[in-house]
């Protein structure tokens, strides 16, 4: 039960992530995306394992983007109609406004709890394969960000070498941020000449491995699509649907 | 009675040449290589030797628009007759990088990848995903990460791969040197075994060949431009003899420590150590991987936070694996400047040492390996740090590298300057080093005299460490 959502096929997922996304857009009041998001905390409640540590780090810039957005849109909102509500510093907020910026905020939870669903519950490896089984991408392509993946931890590692050695040499001393930034040029170029050379040869390794590039007929793991899968992509629209309906309602 | 001999691969009056090079890297290469057989191809790095190896699999000329003349044969057929592919299961290749030959994240996966690329029934994978881990005996690491293994395991691992493909013939290009001689004699002996096991054509590139023992039957000599230059049975090699080196050890402490150790986030990476470095004396430091030389190197030179109840030095340089991690300008004069703690003077002197005043203007990133450390080197010496501390330098490198790296390294010495050395290859320490410190899980074992430690093989061996061939021949002709 509650590995459902990280055993769901990561294309069906994809696409309807996708979808949702997209029909949020269209719904300007503050209730659907309020309501959407606890609805999805509820489903991931239900039926995944995620790290909630985790996902709370993932959501705190989040969070404090919906409540930037919030007050911007408040205080420095342009002047609409409607009744005062409030009044600060000089200030007049009206219903409207008040309205126009919870909508803006909660869409920013909405939109981001539904990615961090996607990425928390989502194997990267699997994704991509089953972006080749399913939706036919290209293997160059799909083992191309395989092979990339891989070399994540070594290029991590280069990098605090090449940073090590900057500062031995008395090169990483910048006081400012700005002079850091500017100074990870100077790292950048030693790690993109390697990397340069270790893409070739991984290139070498796989097509002396037999690698041509072409469709590939036989798959070691399948990922399949279940009828499961489908039931819980139903699931997420028609929380979407209802919460879209729901909203719309509740906001007139 | 035995088979007739079956040849395998033809080359008739082949050369090769880049399409941006002006002289070719292979000329009038001729030669015949039968079923069974096991060949080495060797020569200096640059010599063509890699190039060779790759028209044999098909990876040339079609990746590089490389013009080939001449007539090659695989398998009594014309090379370019064959589809992109097709050979490349009856020819598997093992590559010498460990780290950059995967694209999977587990070794299951990997060889999995190996056997979709060649359609094989997925009814049948996994048997023969299991039968490969079990003829290589590395059915243990089936559903462990690739990236977790050491370097010897992950070239087993890519050798397992190739082999799950039931390939005929088996091409390595130099496989076991980013490895160090210890975990390379084992994967030789390691494929001594399969090579029996499935009776395969083994035919590598390799410039260090004394670690091969006996392996091979042929060697097939690449020279410099790229002929051939021999083709007869392979003869052990003998080890490379580096010239005599006096000692040049001075009267004057550079650097002592006493009771210095690493700790991080909680952890203890290095139990305290102590010992003494004088000027001109030349340290090796050697032990099993993750033994806590790198650690102890880059505590050395303030790169990790140190504890140590007593800690006096001159100021330290150092020189990673890779010298071009340690590039910050565009040109190799600048290289040594950049400090701005020698006067044009000094500078001049120094360069003129180490030979870069011909490549002053040249960008640091596109000289030679070689030169690229001699770079690093005096960018080193440029700001007065006159202990350095080379991490590996020997690894990778073919024997004219080796015997400039010797001549590098002792003529600092002359200097005055102190060297210290990570590095498993015991020959080159018995030829520069004076004292070897030697290390075990984060303790040093001691700092010893050279010449006791080469006396002392189970000293070596508890550290993984083969004991310097030549040393132990010397030792045995005086008895």
């Amino acid at each position: 039960m509650r590995n459902l959502l990280h055993d769901m096929n990561p294309s069906i997922k994809f696409i309807t992530v996708t979808i949702v996304m997209l029909g949020l857009a269209f719904f300007f009041n503050p209730w659907t995306p309020l309501l959407f998001f606890f609805s999805i905390l509820v489903l991931q409640l239900v039926f995944s394992r995620i790290n909630w540590k985790i996902w709370s780090l993932f959501m705190l810039p989040f969070v404090i983007g919906a409540f930037g957005y919030l007050w911007t849109t408040i205080v420095f909102g342009a002047e609409t109609g409607g009744t005062v509500i409030w009044s600060l510093f000089g200030f007049d907020v009206t219903d409207e406004q008040l309205a126009l910026a919870l909508s803006l905020s909660f869409r920013v939870l909405a939109f981001s709890s539904l990615s961090l669903l996607f990425a928390l519950t989502t194997d990267p490896v699997k994704f991509v394969m089953s972006l080749m089984q399913q939706l036919k991408l290209s293997p160059k392509l799909a083992y191309g960000v395989l092979v990339g993946y891989q070399f994540l931890p070594v290029l991590k590692d280069e990098f605090f070498q090449i940073q090590q050695a900057h500062r031995l040499r008395g090169a990483a001393v910048e006081k400012f941020w700005w002079q850091r930034v500017l100074g990870v040029r100077r790292v950048i170029i030693p790690m993109l000449a390697g990397a340069v050379r270790k893409a070739e040869r991984s290139a070498f390794a796989m097509e002396a491995r037999g690698f041509t590039g072409e469709m590939r007929k036989e798959f070691f793991r399948p990922v399949s699509i279940k009828a499961k899968d489908y039931a819980l992509s139903a699931a997420i629209l028609v929380i979407f649907i209802s919460t879209s309906f729901l909203g719309s309602i509740l906001s007139n | 009675m035995t088979p007739m001999p079956e040849t395998i691969f033809e080359m008739n009056n082949v050369s090769f040449r880049f399409p941006d090079d002006q002289s070719p890297t292979l000329s009038s290469i001729s030669f015949a290589i039968e079923r069974g057989e096991r060949v080495a191809i060797s020569g200096s790095s640059g010599s063509g030797k890699s190039t060779l190896l790759y028209l044999l699999n098909r990876l040339y000329p079609a990746n590089c628009d490389g013009i080939v003349e001449g007539e090659i044969h695989l398998f009594s057929k014309p090379a370019d007759s064959y589809a992109p592919g097709e050979i490349n299961h009856r020819v598997a290749t093992v590559f010498q990088d460990p780290d950059s030959q995967f694209c999977m994240p587990t070794v299951e996966e990997e060889l999995a990848f190996t056997l979709e690329n060649l359609n094989t029934p997925a009814s049948e994978m996994a048997e023969r995903i299991r039968h490969v881990l079990d003829i290589t005996g590395l059915s243990h690491l089936r559903h462990v990460s690739i990236q977790t293994l050491s370097g010897g395991m992950k070239q087993r691992v890519a050798t397992s791969c190739a082999l799950v493909m039931n390939p005929e013939v088996l091409l390595l290009d130099e496989p076991i040197s980013h490895l160090d001689p210890y975990t390379g004699k084992e994967f030789v002996l390691w494929l001594d075994q399969l090579q029996r096991t499935f009776n395969l054509t083994v035919i590598a590139v390799e410039h260090r060949l004394d670690y091969w023992g006996t392996f091979f039957e042929r060697e097939i000599k690449i020279t410099s431009d790229g002929r051939i230059s021999e083709d007869a049975t392979f003869e052990p090699h003998e080890i490379l003899r580096y010239p005599f080196r006096l000692h040049s050890i001075l009267d004057e402490t550079a650097l002592s420590a006493t009771g210095l150790s690493v700790k991080m986030k909680g952890n203890t990476l290095l139990q305290p150590v102590s010992f003494h470095a004088q000027k001109g004396e030349c340290i090796v430091i050697a032990g099993p991987n993750g033994s806590g030389k790198s650690t102890l190197v880059k505590a050395i030179c303030g790169i990790y936070k140190k504890q140590a109840v007593k800690f006096a030095s001159d100021p330290c340089g150092y020189v990673p694996q890779s010298p071009e991690f340690l590039f910050l300008t565009s040109t190799v004069l600048d290289e040594l400047a950049f400090g701005g703690m020698s006067s044009k003077l000094e500078l001049d002197d120094l360069m003129e040492s180490l030979r870069l005043t011909e490549i002053k203007e040249q960008n640091p990133f596109s000289v030679s390996h070689g030169q690229k450390r001699r770079v690093a080197i005096g960018a080193m010496l440029a700001d007065k740090r006159n202990i350095l501390f080379l991490d590996e330098p020997t690894s990778g490198q073919d024997e004219k590298a080796l015997l400039k790296l010797f001549r590098l390294i002792d003529s600092r010495l002359d200097q005055g300057d102190t060297v210290f050395i990570v590095t498993h290859d015991m020959e080159f320490a018995a030829a520069v080093a004076d004292s070897i410190v030697l290390l075990k899980d984060g303790r040093m074992t001691g700092k010893f005299l050279a010449d006791r430690v080469w006396q002392d093989p189970e000293l070596l061996a508890a550290h993984n460490l083969l004991p310097p061939k030549g040393v132990t021949r010397r030792a045995e002709s005086f008895a």
